[in-house]
């Protein structure tokens, strides 16, 4: 049970930093559209469960990360656009530094090799 | 911030479910169809096309569960939902719900009004400003004087002389008030009226009083360091009790002239209702008086000796002012000013000057006497409410087993069908902190008439005085106290069944629960039983531990016959008596009692014994050297008229008693008790000996007679006797000295054989010597000396009462545990019977089950009882902590309860015919 959780959380945080990196290059998309754009990027990270999308967009909205009204799509059906706020901007500045942080230290332990620790 | 934001969004999406629904179901359509068109686009046939969108999307229902997960308060509205499920299951069984809200009303009642007494007693900070700055001089409470120029252990109290030292030398006070220790009684008359006067209690207060406790009038003014300094027009504080009471609120009180003592006083003032001056007390005082007032109103006045120490001290410390610091600079000015009065030092006193201390303590609370009085019986109680509590819990945790017991067939068919067990436990621990709860509520009415009853009977209060402030309804802290206990009750007694319940086999379901090989639950139910058992023990042998020490107590040989005597309490200084009339008015007295019909005959004296006052006095005897430093040479003393000895029936052992014969014309003598005679003659025949109460007055009585020793000061119950003496009134120093002492309070009637005499006749005798004579009060020698032990009565009988329900609950737990059992074994008892076992041998196989439990209890709860015993100390009054009969007693109560509460269900086990039993399988 708390190994699922984990798990789902970790896949949670990644998604929510990605719906973010999303909507700061394309601006404001609807919840296919970000399913989309992340499941080009990401391969087949997203492409098992969209649905999986909304829990996040709904959480980032709360947070007030992103923000969302109705509008029309490219071919006029109706449908929920979202668009990332001045603390969403914010947010995701700061937790990319955070990754890269975090990816490069990881990234110097994976080529360590035994003689750099003797 | 973004975790508040976050709840504050999901609380407010919570309350408009509905409409997000609605969203989340149009964005996933909206979804889906653009999935579908897509798909459709790339060649794939309608229906594909969606089936595929629909599979790509995931599941739609985990999705929704997790998404309103996110959304809402998941926990809010499980919790709601479990409350709604919860009391529509109580609804349902209402006979059970009763049951336990009664036991738990009675448990969470009992701790919550025995916490009210110690809430006011034991915590409360006095109603005043910012008790938290305060500070008094003393760490012990001490009464009421103090002579001479040294204490022991602390200078707690201090003279007027030294306070207004203190005062002016000591910086680290923004105020310093002071005020005596004891509460003197005034006889109160509006001026102008010509009714009695009343008997009100007051105290004299220092002029900067009211503003060191940072009390405003409630009308009028307080008083002020104007009103407190010689020759100030006499100026008092009245309470707001008496004002509304016995005034009426009536505002022309306010500028009214009041004869205390006979002695004009302008009201300028009423106190706000919530004071009741510095000190909880029995009678808080109805007037503030200035400390310069006393030399006005006392025949004896102690304001302006400076060996008298009679004040208690309380300062409001400035800002930021350290206490320790204080306290250093006083104890120098302590020093200094004994220095300063080096010449009229005795040499004792010189002696003890390099070991004169003094101590600050906190002082929010005033001066604690009463907390130290009454602190361990509120500890013992508390702590025997706390028990009877745990009883409570075990015994409704018992009926909760069996609830669940009955549900685990539902709760194993939940768990089969994928119930979480997060939720499943949830359930019973809702229920039981739910029915904790309406406990409580219930609860918090038992308390308050609880908390009546035990304020009546431990603060005894007088007709027509203010009583206790302590009030029996609920403060904040009592209310939090007793929501607290009701949750911790809940989830005590709630844990066990939950945990039952987890421990479900979903394959249960399946099978019949009466199929079950084993019996899950009875090893809690019994572990239960047995914790009550030793409990109760333990209850039971403090309950019994206290009546026998109350026994011991009340029946006593107390040196006095207590039949057909009755004592009526007076005080001619109320009446505004010069002393050099009182020798008349007793003689007066005397004869207009003993001239009514039924009474026997009469005397006179300072303090009837165990009445609750008493003189002491130092020793000097003739040809013993002075007592030093360290020798121990006190002894009570009282003043009584002729006859007094037959008059209360203490047997004269040798020589006489006090007769008509003792004049002021004739020697002076004084009889003393045999504790005295073994104190200070040893083997020595006392008749004919001299003694003095000062030093170089060796001589100044001869001892004539010595009595049995009795028992006259009630607050040293568990030591022997102390020395005493009696002195004849005829002898009385009347012209030399001015001493309080002078004014007889107790008049003793011995009565004739036959009805009781009525007190009327007795008031008509008093009010035809002088209508103006307040009378306090009168009753039997009997009533006076059991009141004397109303609070050891109190506390003895709240422990019974604790113990007995403690019983009757471990009884019905053990009776619900042998039923069930019982119940379960019925196929077994079938079998047995058919194989030719008796009715006899059923009724053992039961029996002995449940007397195994008890006999465990018994034996957990043996070696708890001497702690118990140990723990009441001296609340026995030197009775052995470990008394055998007492422990036999209670083992006794405790194993015929259980064999009655076991033997009900094995008689029922042993009339199952067997062909019955067997067909429920």
């Amino acid at each position: 049970m708390s190994q699922m959780k984990e798990k789902m959380d970790v896949l949670q945080g990644t998604l929510a930093l990605m719906v973010l990196k999303t909507l700061e290059v394309l601006g404001p998309l609807h919840g296919y559209a970000i399913a989309r754009r992340i499941e080009q990027i990401s391969g087949d990270l997203l492409s098992v469960n969209q649905g999986t999308l909304y829990p996040v967009l709904l959480k980032l909205e709360q947070e007030g990360s992103i923000a969302s009204e109705w509008g029309s799509s490219e071919n006029n059906r109706k449908a929920r656009f979202y668009r990332l706020t001045r603390g969403g901007r914010k947010q995701l500045q700061a937790e990319f530094r955070g990754w890269e942080q975090t990816a490069a230290i990881m990234g110097r332990f994976f080529v360590l090799k035994e003689e750099d620790l003797k | 911030m973004r975790p508040l934001r976050r709840f504050l969004k999901r609380l407010s999406s919570w309350a408009r479910t509905q409409q997000d629904e609605e969203r989340l179901r149009a964005e996933i359509e909206e979804h889906l169809a653009m999935q579908t068109a897509e798909n459709l686009r790339s060649g794939l046939s309608p229906t594909e096309a969606r089936r595929q969108a629909v599979l790509k999307f995931g599941g739609v229902e985990a999705m929704k569960e997790d998404y309103r997960a996110q959304k809402g308060l998941p926990f809010l509205e499980t919790l709601a939902q479990d409350t709604r499920h919860t009391l529509r299951r109580l609804r349902k069984a209402p006979a059970f719900t009763i049951t336990t809200v009664l036991t738990l009303a009675l448990g969470i009642g009992a701790t919550t009004s025995i916490f009210t007494l110690v809430h006011a007693v034991l915590l409360k900070s006095l109603p005043v400003a910012n008790p938290n700055e305060l500070y008094r001089l003393g760490k012990e409470t001490r009464c009421c004087y103090q002579g001479g120029y040294s204490q022991e252990k602390e200078f707690s109290l201090v003279s007027y002389d030294l306070y207004k030292y203190l005062r002016d030398n000591t910086k680290g006070f923004a105020e310093l008030a002071a005020f005596p220790a004891f509460e003197p009684l005034f006889g109160v008359r509006r001026a102008g009226n010509s009714e009695a006067a009343q008997s009100y209690p007051g105290e004299f207060v220092s002029g900067n009083y009211f503003t060191m406790f940072g009390i405003q009038a409630y009308a009028g003014r307080t008083l002020t360091a104007q009103d407190d300094r010689p020759g100030a027009p006499p100026a008092a504080v009245m309470s707001y009790r008496l004002w509304q009471q016995q005034y009426g609120s009536d505002p022309s009180v306010i500028g009214s002239v009041f004869n205390l003592d006979d002695k004009p006083f302008t009201v300028v003032g009423i106190t706000p209702p919530s004071f009741f001056g510095e000190a909880l007390r029995n009678t808080p005082p109805d007037f503030f008086l200035p400390l310069n007032a006393e030399p006005f109103v006392e025949v004896d006045a102690d304001l302006n000796k400076y060996d008298t120490h009679w004040l208690d001290l309380i300062g409001r410390i400035q800002p930021g002012a350290k206490p320790a610091s204080i306290e250093a600079e006083m104890r120098v000015e302590l020093k200094q000013w004994l220095r300063s009065h080096w010449g009229e030092m005795s040499a004792n006193d010189r002696a003890k000057f390099p070991k004169q201390t003094l101590y600050l303590s906190p002082g929010g609370a005033g001066i604690t006497s009463m907390r130290e009085q009454y602190e361990h019986w509120l500890q013992i109680l508390m702590m025997v409410s706390g028990f009877a509590l745990l009883i409570v819990c075990a015994n409704v945790a018992n009926l909760m087993l069996v609830r669940g017991m009955e549900r685990r067939r539902q709760v194993s068919l939940s768990m089969a069908l994928g119930a979480q067990a997060s939720r499943v436990v949830r359930q019973p621990l809702t229920e039981s902190i739910l029915l904790s709860l309406f406990g409580g509520a219930a609860g918090l009415a038992v308390a308050f008439a609880g908390t009546r009853l035990i304020l009546h009977f431990a603060f005894p209060s007088f007709a027509g005085f203010a009583s206790v402030p302590i009030s029996a309804s609920p403060s904040m802290p009592v209310l939090l106290f007793a929501f607290v206990t009701s949750l911790l009750t809940g989830v005590v007694f709630g844990i066990a069944p939950a945990w039952m319940a987890t421990r479900v086999d979903p394959i249960e379901a399946l099978r019949g629960v009466s199929r079950s090989s084993e019996r899950t639950g009875s090893v809690p139910r019994k572990t239960l039983v047995v914790f009550q058992a030793a409990l109760s023990l333990v209850l039971l042998s403090a309950a019994g531990l206290l009546t026998a020490a109350l026994h011991n107590l009340e029946n006593q040989d107390f040196g006095f016959e207590q039949d057909r005597r009755i004592v009526a309490t007076m005080n001619p200084r109320l009446a505004g008596y010069r002393t050099d009339q009182l020798s008349l008015l007793y003689r007066r007295i005397h004869d207009s009692i003993a001239s009514v019909p039924g009474v026997s005959s009469v005397a006179l004296c300072q303090y009837a014994p165990l009445s609750g006052g008493a003189w002491g006095s130092g020793v000097w005897v003739d040809g013993q050297p002075p007592p030093g430093p360290t020798d121990d040479y006190f002894a009570w003393w009282d003043r009584v008229t002729a006859g007094y000895f037959a008059v209360i029936g203490n047997p004269i052992i040798r020589g006489r008693g006090i007769s008509e014969e003792d004049t002021s014309a004739s020697r002076n003598v004084a009889v003393i008790n045999e504790a005295f005679a073994r104190k200070f003659f040893k083997d020595e025949d006392p008749i004919g000996k001299h003694f003095g109460r000062e030093p170089g007055a060796s001589r100044q009585f001869e001892v004539v007679g010595v009595a049995k020793d009795s028992r006259y000061v009630a607050h040293n119950l568990d030591k022997p006797i102390g020395a005493f003496f009696f002195l004849p009134e005829a002898q009385a120093e009347y012209a030399r000295s001015n001493q309080g002492s002078l004014f007889l309070h107790d008049i003793v009637i011995f009565t004739g054989p036959g009805p009781g005499l009525s007190t009327a006749r007795v008031r008509e005798a008093m009010a035809s010597v002088d209508p103006n004579m307040p009378i306090i009060s009168i009753r039997t020698l009997r009533e006076q000396v059991a009141g004397q032990f109303s609070q050891q009565r109190l506390i003895a009988r709240l422990t019974s009462f604790f113990g007995v329900l403690s019983l009757v609950l471990a009884s019905i737990g053990l009776y619900g545990v042998t039923a069930y059992n019982a119940g379960l074994r019925v196929g077994e008892i079938g079998v047995r019977m058919a194989l030719g076992a008796d009715r006899g041998d059923i009724v053992t196989l039961v029996l002995r089950g449940a007397l195994m439990l008890i006999v465990l209890g018994l034996l957990i709860g043996l070696p708890l009882t001497f702690a118990a015993g140990k723990v009441l100390g001296s609340q026995l009054y030197g009775m052995n902590t470990y008394n055998p009969v007492v422990t036999s007693v209670a083992v006794l109560a405790l194993g015929l309860s259980a064999m009655l509460a076991s033997l009900i269900p094995a008689f029922r086990a042993s009339l199952i015919s067997p062909l019955d039993a067997l067909r429920v399988e």
